[in-house]
């Protein structure tokens, strides 16, 4: 299973038995182009997914879930920010995912809507290539502010403070998932798909913070 | 078996068939190790080099991610460069000439980098000198910030790299001949101009292949320097964090990136054989400098 970062807590807890490669949507989108032997593609995004389907190397893409981008201060919150605005202040440092990977893509569109584009891409002063990344460096309290999903938030809770974005500046978080053609056992990786989409596996996902797709 | 043999004997007869048959064997056997080894070590460096056509490829050296993490490489790995020069240096000769209780212990403390994995040397650095780490709190106070600067691009650099000179350099100075650097101590030369007129110009060839080793590794630093420093081009996005974050966006340009940083390598491996002297001899396997005989000098 090929998925992206932000499922790493709450796919285990949906299918344990599986082997998972959890990374940057854009990294395992380039792994799966390459021949890497995935079965099941599960992206943070649905640009990933439907470019390999456009490509015919997945199936037709299926939405099973939906996520919240927040920004996330360390606890100690050293550039006392309290709302979104808070991070076009000078000096604050910020901490992006680069753009091809979805973190990184909805945070731009995040500042888009609000129209804060130069300011805070002025103060992004570390591009990662998936959000747990981007979650350590404010954990660990390197950046002073990063965009995450709430999922990530709440497993980092303890070391991480979440600032809500303004409904008008949230882009939506889609979550999509496929079977690869190439992979060795479709039944495998048909019924894995139906067990994130069956009642149990969606109530587990609700349990991690994701949203109804 | 009734063709000429070296002898009439029939036993005799079968004994030699049988050891030429083992030789063949061995040397049928001998070349194929060689040559899947070889096939295994070249066929990636083969497919990087040949992935795109030779166009695309220097197109590719050319982007702006590309030259920015030139830069950045070169001025990060220059600045390292010359403290790991400046403070190893003398650092290797006190260590090769001193004797003293607790010696061996520092020696391998020098080494512990090196068999240390990048990503445990990056979270070594986070939690050491991180705003949140040990010398956070003392380094704020200081008005020092190294999160996100190529000052922490530096500091990683020199963590992973340098121990590769020093190690090479205390082997270097060791070889030298202590009664000329005595000698020159009874003839009136004080200790620093004994170091630099004497044991540093005997033991030149053995410091600069391991600089040239450790600058290698320099150029190649990764999981520290994405860890402790982050990764933003122009400013810490050295050639292989380029490499790393092109790899889900542009797989061409992250190619030809990693193409020029070969090039790059091999040109450095190049540089430090031929500062061992030791290009021409099959006996030498690599620029390792704490083989004596190599640089070892009458």
């Amino acid at each position: 299973m090929f998925a992206a970062a932000s499922l790493t807590k709450v796919f285990p807890q949906i299918e344990p038995a599986a082997t998972y490669s959890f990374g940057g949507s854009g990294a395992l989108q380039t792994q799966i182009e390459q021949g890497a032997p995935a079965d099941v593609f599960a992206a943070a995004s649905s640009k990933q997914p439907a470019a390999l389907y456009a490509k015919g190397l997945v199936d037709k893409p299926v939405e099973f879930a939906t996520n919240t981008l927040v920004l996330i201060v360390p606890k100690s919150n050293p550039a006392h920010i309290t709302s979104v605005s808070g991070i076009t202040k000078p000096g604050v440092k910020l901490v992006i995912c680069n753009a091809t990977v979805p973190c990184g893509d909805y945070a731009r569109t995040a500042f888009k809507n609000l129209n804060i584009t130069a300011a805070a891409m002025k103060n992004v002063v570390s591009q990662t290539t998936d959000v747990t990344q981007t979650v350590a460096e404010v954990a660990l309290g390197q950046a002073d502010a990063g965009f995450v999903y709430i999922t990530d938030a709440d497993a980092a809770k303890g070391k991480v403070l979440v600032v809500g974005l303004p409904a008008q500046a949230k882009p939506g978080a889609t979550d999509y998932i496929a079977v690869v053609k190439s992979g060795k056992d479709q039944a495998a990786a048909q019924a894995f798909v139906q067990k994130v989409l069956s009642p149990q596996g969606q109530a587990t996902l609700r349990a991690a913070g994701f949203g109804k797709p | 078996m009734t063709t000429a043999a070296p002898s009439g004997s029939r036993h005799y007869d079968q004994t030699w068939w049988y050891a030429a048959l083992g030789r063949a064997v061995v040397s049928v056997g001998a070349t194929l190790v060689v040559v899947v080894v070889m096939a295994f070590l070249l066929l990636p460096i083969v497919a990087l080099f040949t992935y795109q056509p030779v166009h695309d490829l220097v197109n590719g050296f050319g982007t702006k991610v590309a030259t920015d993490a030139i830069l950045v490489s070169l001025k990060t790995n220059a600045i390292a460069f010359a403290i790991m020069i400046g403070l190893g240096t003398p650092f290797a000769y006190i260590l090769a000439r001193r004797r003293f209780p607790g010696r061996s212990v520092v020696i391998t403390f020098v080494e512990v980098p090196l068999v240390m994995p990048p990503a445990v040397a990056g979270l070594g650095l986070l939690v050491a000198f991180g705003r949140f780490g040990l010398l956070g709190h003392t380094l704020t106070v200081l008005g020092v910030d190294l999160a996100f600067t190529q000052a922490a691009v530096i500091l990683a650099i020199l963590f992973v790299a340098s121990p590769f000179y020093l190690r090479g350099a205390i082997a270097a100075f060791e070889a030298v001949d202590a009664t000329l650097i005595d000698v020159a101590g009874t003839l009136g030369a004080g200790p620093v101009r004994r170091m630099l007129r004497v044991a540093i110009p005997l033991a030149s060839g053995g410091l600069g292949a391991a600089a040239a080793v450790a600058f290698a590794r320099g150029i190649g630093e990764f999981g520290a320097t994405i860890l402790f420093a982050g990764s933003f081009q122009g400013t810490t996005q050295t050639l292989p964090l380029a490499v790393y974050s092109l790899f889900d966006a542009n797989l061409d340009q992250a190619i030809a990136i990693g193409v020029l940083l070969i090039i790059v390598s091999a040109a450095i491996l190049l540089t430090s054989k031929l500062l061992l002297g030791s290009w021409t001899s099959s006996r030498s396997t690599s620029a390792y400098p704490g083989e004596r005989s190599s640089f070892a000098r009458p």
